[in-house]
């Protein structure tokens, strides 16, 4: 009797695909990394471990020829005579992707519950334009600097933008996390305890909801830290969105110190994930 | 007595009126429950209108307004000399056919790799199967420079396949590098794709029937026949769905373009109409051609096919 290929190679045909498919999205992730803190990096492997330049080059700590090249700092605050410094490019994408994800809390959560828990006229529709990237970052870029034209460039103008790019990205996570709760039995039971609408939905279902807000906070605040499209096209001056500041370094920098500046961005997404799961799973929790 | 019928336009007109204000009052004034509950959906819905109205539908009105305008500056008269323009002149329909062959093409294979990539994930207990769901979701997360840096890394001219070929083949890895080539462009575009359909179709595998599967795994039916008939209808609108939405990623991917600019795409275009001589009604046009184009894509989508609406 002859065994079907497909029961004899098909798993392990299937699972290879898997393993090639990780390795090919992490292992450059890895050696960039790894190069990040070789002095040279121009046959298959880098080499002239160990050396932090690259790094200091890109934080702007050591001086480079093409100054201009590295972060600036700004000081944030002095005492006595010492002044803390931090990176103005770092500082700056922090805050406008956390402008972002605090627009994206208080337009997508109420949305999400709006969809989740009620039927309405047209709500297919709505639910499809939360859902759906409404226009992608080039598009609204150009948008942006015809309509607002003093406006686009700013900070300001960066975070309305980066709010309606990452916006779907709150309303999925907080979605799905709503459908997979009783909706309709919380409202009810705190109602009938004799909390008003606005009460249970704000001391209630939004606590509930946590872990699902959380992770779409998480995923808006590393998407808008990276946003690069609409960056593009509307800033003008000043100092530079980190996105920007990465494609610098990727176009004009050498392969080493490139490397340094995409490691130094994937130390801010795991630093920020792990930050903010935690936060999700303890800071949040009345039972912890 | 408000939604009765007549065929005269005056009192239709005041009907319906009517019935708009009713529902106004009944928003701002509720008196039964039903008025309160619709008071409630519009309070829920009103901040992300009106960050849609302000951010997205002025600014998009706006450029539409200036793609029509007959002076390059301001939005006066009314020109349809730069749709001429896109529609006629050969560069453009170059740049147009480029887009989609890219997309569609990157859109196909990527939910290629990403089905067989969902199903060992879901299917299969693999060791340390979290970690390796947290590796594929990771690229999610970064922007398409990032994407085209990590192809430099594998396929360019220090890069790892590259010289991995060089050494087996004997060949000047200079002769290897794909990475500035459009079949590099390919490959960066599926670096970004691969994790976002991989995303959806797990979500679609994790609904799948398992009691059907192993009934037909029961009756004798090899693994691909059970595949092929029972599993493949099953995830059939994630699929649709992710072949949607990375056909949508594909043609607005713009940042891994600036880092390989090898092939001429629609939002590359764009930014060098504003880059070059600031023409705003060029690049207006084109933005508003590209927003009917997804939009009704996306609208037939969703309308004509089971997919399931997702990012």
């Amino acid at each position: 009797m002859t065994v079907a290929p497909s029961r004899r190679f098909g798993r392990e045909l299937v699972t290879v695909i898997l393993f090639l498919t990780v390795a090919f999205l992490i292992a450059p992730v890895l050696l960039t990394f790894v190069g990040s803190f070789a002095g040279e990096w121009s046959g298959v492997f880098p080499s002239e471990f160990v050396t932090l330049r690259n790094w200091r080059e890109v934080l702007g700590l050591a001086e480079t020829i093409g100054s201009q090249r590295s972060m600036g700092w700004d000081s944030l605050l002095s005492v006595g005579g010492y002044t803390l410094a931090v990176p103005s490019e770092l500082l700056f994408s922090i805050g406008l992707a956390l402008g972002g994800v605090f627009i994206n809390l208080v337009v997508g959560v109420p949305i999400a519950y709006a969809v989740a828990r009620y039927d309405f006229r047209w709500d297919e529709w709505v639910s499809a334009i939360s859902v759906l990237p409404l226009v992608p970052g080039v598009i609204l870029g150009v948008a942006f600097l015809r309509a607002y034209p003093d406006l686009s460039g700013t900070s300001f103008g960066l975070i309305v933008g980066y709010s309606l790019l990452k916006a779907p990205f709150m309303v999925m996570a907080v979605r799905s996390e709503f459908e997979s709760m009783p909706l309709q039995r919380l409202e009810e039971s705190a109602r009938s305890l004799g909390a008003s609408w606005p009460r249970t939905f704000f001391t209630v279902i939004v606590p509930n909801a946590r872990s699902g807000i959380v992770s779409g906070a998480i995923i808006c605040w590393t998407l808008a830290a990276a946003e690069f499209n609409f960056s593009y096209i509307v800033w003008a001056k000043g100092t530079q969105p980190l996105a920007l500041f990465l494609q610098r370094h990727i176009s004009n920098s050498s392969f080493t110190r490139a490397a340094a500046a995409v490691s130094m961005f994937f130390c801010i997404i795991v630093a920020v994930t792990v930050l903010l799961q935690q936060v999700g799973s303890r800071g949040f929790d009345p039972r912890g | 007595m408000l939604g009765e019928y007549t065929d005269r336009p005056g009192p239709r007109l005041r009907a319906s009126a009517v019935r708009v204000v009713a529902v106004f009052g009944s928003v701002l004034n509720p008196v039964t429950e039903r008025d309160r509950r619709r008071r409630r959906v519009v309070a829920l819905c009103a901040p992300f209108a009106i960050l849609v109205a302000i951010a997205g539908a002025y600014p998009l009105l706006e450029v539409v307004r200036i793609s029509v305008s007959a002076e390059q500056y301001r939005s006066v008269g009314f020109s349809l000399a730069a749709y001429e323009t896109l529609f006629t002149d050969p560069y453009y329909r170059e740049v147009a056919f480029n887009s989609l062959w890219l997309a569609g093409g990157t859109a196909l294979a990527s939910v290629g790799v990403a089905v067989p990539v969902a199903h060992a994930l879901e299917k299969y207990d693999l060791p340390g199967e979290d970690v390796l769901v947290t590796l594929v979701s990771f690229p999610i997360s970064l922007p398409g420079i990032v994407a085209a840096f990590m192809i430099l890394v594998l396929l360019g001219n220090n890069g790892l396949v590259t010289n991995l070929f060089a050494m087996l083949t004997g060949r000047a890895a200079t002769d290897l590098a794909i990475a500035v080539s459009a079949s590099g462009l390919f490959v960066a575009f599926c670096y970004s794709m691969i994790p976002r359909a991989t995303l959806i179709l797990r979500g679609t595998y994790s609904e799948v029937d398992h009691a059907a599967e192993e009934a037909a795994q029961s009756l004798g039916a090899t693994p691909w026949q059970t595949f092929r008939h029972v599993t493949f209808p099953q995830i059939r609108p994630g699929i649709t769905g992710a072949l949607i939405l990375t056909f949508r990623t594909g043609l607005a991917i713009f940042g891994t373009l600036i880092v390989i600019q090898t092939v001429l795409v629609w939002t590359l275009q764009i930014s060098r109409e504003l880059a070059t001589g600031y023409n705003i009604q060029v690049a207006g046009a084109m933005a508003t051609v590209y927003f009917l184009f997804t939009f009704a894509f996306t609208a037939f989508g969703l309308r004509y096919t089971d997919a399931e609406v997702g990012l």
